[in-house]
């Protein structure tokens, strides 16, 4: 069986004379068993442009995606549907996807219309029941409603609704869970553990909160600026991370036990971005032809600066290195 | 020691056409001095008009309805912000408490240099173009910026670059009160890690108080030493940062700490229902609708924030000893 999803030695590059390259030669799997991976990342390192080309909505520079073992990118209508309906997307802001003149239950009716889902009205009106009620929706409450009645997590839901109506394979989640509510937020994930679970639906979890990450338990991806600096089951990253930069940004989480402080101050540590200021949009092959985060990595050797590591299986014996692959020549 | 802050009944609320529709009801809360005090709440919930309220930056339809907040500076001068007219308030804000508002990064000037904007407050507040200068560079230092920034339009700064900034110009008079609203809500992790220390050298260098307002149980576990939790615009339990999270008391902050998403395999359950918005605050305890403890008293009667000991208030018919002999 091929894999769910296979991206290979994608690129992206924008803007003209000015180019920002904004991934950088980036492969992964999904297999084609039901799972979460999560696609993690600060703002600026690819995340959701990954998305995009994996959504089918923008053709990226160079590389290819295959879904099912099928160039997305293939031109057929036949293709398009089935694509269409097996993938889905849940974006970031649940408030600019609804159309604020017609009452919730258009977006579910506009599915079941347009895939041909229900024969007759009443089919049709179970079949909205049902999905409200798998994304923890009471009907009554929201089917009546404008989109600006409903709080952000019902609307957010309302999507999940919407997606669980074409039972597709994939879900595309970009940063899905950062513009509602934290005590709201549970309820969206533990939807995306039941989909898999009892529904066999895999998701791509696109995020820059790690530890909705680590809820979701699963394979996990770290991108910086581009690259893809470590991949492996995601509770082995969170617990020993292996990429210094990886290292850094699981240490800075705000953990909400005020018992697990932060340790190290870096209050009066060299700002990152100072450095890296005036590079994001050099991409020039000579600037990123070395370990992109060597400028701010406190095991830099000289090697990082002289060329790219490549993103292989670290060269330790132990046990959480198990299925983990890390760019870093510390492992080399 | 009498609190840096004392707010006593404090209400705001929105201006319609014919009433005011209350959106922080009676909020009694006493900062200490030298104290970071986390005020955490979902969306909706008043923080931030609370934040605007004390500041006495209220914009219209916002409205002060009542309430009192005396500010007992450490020279031994006091104020009640509410009394103070806005030429008073014009020289006492900035000098002695100031305000980081939410998104306030994205105000700076583009076309202005930011040397040029930071001392413009400065020069206003009385000092001459050297003194300005000269504080400015100080207050950069404090949040690990380079002088020659001064020189630097804010499009050439990062977010969390432009974020110090505006850190640096509210703590350049060295107030005695800061209150910062979302202040690392849109940045990446590692620059929040990095802003949010910074921001407690700063308490710790100049003796400042501060109050951070945030959605994020994180940050404040991370580096409040109080909490007071809200919800639908009063203050549901206030204390020691340690003490809310190992055991909260009120329901809801049990709730809300009980589904912070952790460890992978270990479910947790989302707060069932939606919070109210200002419009329809239900009667008695405002929770009462959602809390999985509700009983007899509390659809009607609404319960005080009373101390259950030096360090713990809450607002919750459980806690009072009175209500439990009723029933």
């Amino acid at each position: 069986m091929s894999d769910l999803l296979l991206v290979e030695n994608l690129r992206q590059v924008f803007g003209g004379r000015n180019q920002t390259v904004a991934v950088d030669d980036v492969s992964f799997r999904i297999p084609a068993e039901p799972t979460i991976v999560s696609l993690v990342g600060e703002s600026g390192s690819g995340k959701s442009t990954i998305a995009r080309i994996i959504l089918g909505l923008l053709k990226p520079t160079a590389g290819r995606v295959l879904y099912d073992g099928a160039d997305i990118f293939r031109p057929g209508r036949q293709w398009n549907r089935r694509f269409r309906s097996e993938v889905q997307a849940v974006f970031q802001d649940p408030y600019s996807v609804y159309n604020p003149v017609y009452r919730a239950e258009r977006v579910l009716k506009l599915v079941i219309r347009k895939f041909r889902l229900a024969k007759t009205k009443a089919e049709a009106q179970a079949l909205m029941e049902e999905a409200l009620w798998a994304v923890d929706l009471r009907p009554e409450e929201v089917l009546d409603r404008h989109p600006h009645q409903l709080s952000g997590g019902q609307r957010q839901r309302l999507m999940l609704a919407r997606v669980y109506l074409m039972r597709p394979r994939f879900i595309v989640a970009d940063e899905p869970v950062s513009m509602i509510d934290a005590g709201m937020r549970a309820s969206f994930l533990n939807i995306l553990l039941d989909f898999r679970d009892r529904h066999g639906i895999s998701t791509l979890f696109i995020t820059h909160d790690l530890s909705t990450a680590m809820y979701l338990g699963g394979e996990m991806i770290v991108l910086y600026q581009g690259r893809i600096m470590e991949q492996g089951e995601t509770r082995a990253v969170m617990n020993t991370p292996m990429h210094p930069y990886a290292q850094l940004l699981i240490s800075s989480i705000p953990r909400p036990d005020p018992r697990q402080r932060w340790e190290e101050d870096l209050s009066s540590a060299p700002l990152a971005e100072i450095e890296e200021f005036g590079e994001i949009g050099a991409a020039g092959a000579s600037v990123r032809d070395r370990c992109l985060f060597a400028n701010r990595c406190p095991q830099v050797m000289d090697r990082c600066r002289r060329a790219r590591p490549a993103l292989q299986a670290p060269g330790i014996d132990d046990a959480s290195a198990a299925g983990r692959e890390v760019a870093c020549y510390l492992y080399d | 020691m009498p609190a840096l802050l004392q707010i006593r009944g404090l209400s705001a609320g929105l201006q319609g056409r014919r009433s005011v529709t209350q959106v922080v009801s009676e909020v009694d809360l006493d900062v200490q001095a030298g104290e970071i005090l986390g005020v955490v709440g979902e969306s909706g919930c008043g923080k931030s008009t609370l934040a605007a309220a004390i500041m006495r930056l209220l914009a219209p339809p916002q409205v002060l309805q009542s309430g009192a907040m005396i500010l007992r500076l450490p020279d031994g001068k006091s104020f009640d912000l509410l009394e103070l007219s806005d030429r008073d308030l014009r020289h006492l804000r900035w000098r002695h408490f100031s305000y980081i508002p939410q998104g306030s990064m994205n105000s700076l000037n583009p076309v202005l240099r930011v040397g040029r904007q930071m001392m413009d407050t400065l020069i206003q507040h009385g000092l001459s173009s050297d003194e300005a200068v000269a504080r400015s560079i100080e207050a950069l230092e404090l949040v690990n910026l380079e002088p020659r920034l001064l020189e630097s339009y804010p499009h050439e700064l990062s977010g969390g670059m432009r974020q110090r900034v505006i850190i640096a110009a509210a703590v350049s008079l060295q107030p005695a009160l800061i209150v910062a609203d979302e202040l690392t809500t849109a940045l990446d992790v590692v620059t929040q890690r990095q802003i949010l220390q910074e921001l407690a050298s700063i308490r710790d260098e100049l003796g400042a108080t501060i109050i951070l307002i945030t959605h994020d149980m994180g940050v404040v576990a991370q580096i409040a030493d109080r909490v007071a939790v809200m919800y639908a615009g009063k203050i549901a339990e206030l204390g020691a940062v340690n003490d809310i999270f190992e055991a909260p008391r009120h329901p809801y902050s049990q709730g809300l700490i009980g589904s912070i998403p952790r460890e992978s395999g270990q479910r947790v359950e989302g707060l069932p229902g939606e919070a109210p918005s200002p419009w329809n605050y239900p009667s008695g305890c405002r929770f009462h609708p959602r809390c999985p403890k509700v009983f007899a008293p509390c659809g009607e009667q609404a319960p005080l924030l009373l101390a259950q000991d030096s360090e713990r208030w809450t607002a919750c018919h459980l806690y009072d000893a009175e209500v439990a002999a009723d029933v």
